[in-house]
């Protein structure tokens, strides 16, 4: 088909078949367009996981009173997501939709945790901080999962709907192994999923 | 009485362009011609004739001191793809 277009783009001449066969032949390439990174699912998921876990160990077994300097790492991460962030728009050459839209859902997210995290330090809501992150989590990974028509990701969303309103009865030190959990079902595992399933598609 | 197939449109390699960029919010011109297999020169002409008449917009900008062209449909282009596809399923209905 792509040779014919070549060959013929001078011509007028070709039929209602050969128009519609060309459109259909079009749109489904830019549907492999859509090319969602696993890798900020596998980046922040395994940061956030190793945060909560060190975070955890620090508290519980050491009694260290300075366990929430993990969480230092944020900041970080934010400027390395960030850098490759831009260094994958510079060779991107398309963009989609979906694309424009979970990268505002991302951006949205994102903004929520800024103010998550001045709400929690002027306030006593850290204590049940996972509460919201785990629901930060689920709209993500929920919207995203529906967007990209990704099943491992709707269904981390929906798990971590749930893990939310279970949170809330626990202590601080259990919601971060809740907030591991929760971030292990709707980013790491689905991340993993899409990297495999990117690889085999190629 | 068939309606007339949009001469702009019914041309193959016009009406790849459109196609592809109606499923997507904008691509680049390198983009378009590896999803087309167009050359560059032939392309070029067809996006010209396209934006000439208004379907396309058509931005040419720097990145990385590389000169860039970025194709996006308009809303008077997207009505003329709709327009083209059913004049297209007219003809196949009856043919």
């Amino acid at each position: 088909m792509s040779e014919q277009i070549q060959e013929n783009s001078q011509e007028k001449e070709f039929s209602p078949e050969e128009s519609l066969q060309l459109i259909r032949s079009m749109i489904s390439k830019t549907k492999d367009a859509v090319a969602v990174d696993s890798f900020y699912f596998l980046f922040w998921g395994w940061l956030v996981f190793a945060c909560c876990a060190v975070e955890y160990v620090l508290m519980v077994y050491f009694k260290y009173p300075d366990h929430s300097f993990v969480w230092w790492s944020m900041p970080v991460g934010g400027i390395i997501s960030g850098t490759y962030s831009a260094r994958q728009a510079r060779i991107k050459r398309s963009m989609t939709y979906i694309e424009e839209a979970l990268s505002y859902l991302w951006i949205a997210i994102g903004l929520s945790f800024f103010v998550l995290v001045f709400v929690n330090i002027v306030s006593e809501a850290w204590k049940t901080a996972f509460t919201y992150y785990i629901l930060m989590y689920a709209i993500g990974t929920f919207v995203s999962g529906k967007l990209i028509r990704f099943k491992p990701l709707v269904i981390g969303g929906i798990l971590n709907f749930i893990l939310a309103a279970v949170s809330i009865k626990f202590n601080f030190a259990n919601q971060l192994l809740i907030g591991a959990l929760a971030i292990l079902i709707s980013y790491i595992i689905p991340g993993h999923l899409l990297r495999i399933r990117y690889n085999t598609k190629k | 009485m068939f309606k007339e197939l949009d001469p702009i449109l019914h041309s193959q390699l016009r009406l790849a362009v459109v196609s592809l960029l109606i499923g997507v919010k904008e691509a680049e011109f390198t983009f378009i011609r590896e999803k087309t297999n167009a050359t560059a020169g032939n392309l070029s002409v067809q996006v010209q004739k396209l934006k000439d008449a208004g379907y396309i917009e058509v931005t040419k900008q720097f990145k990385d001191n590389y000169p860039q062209t970025t194709c996006k449909i308009t809303p008077k282009g997207i009505e003329a793809f709709e327009a083209y596809v059913q004049a297209l399923q007219q003809y196949l209905k009856v043919g």
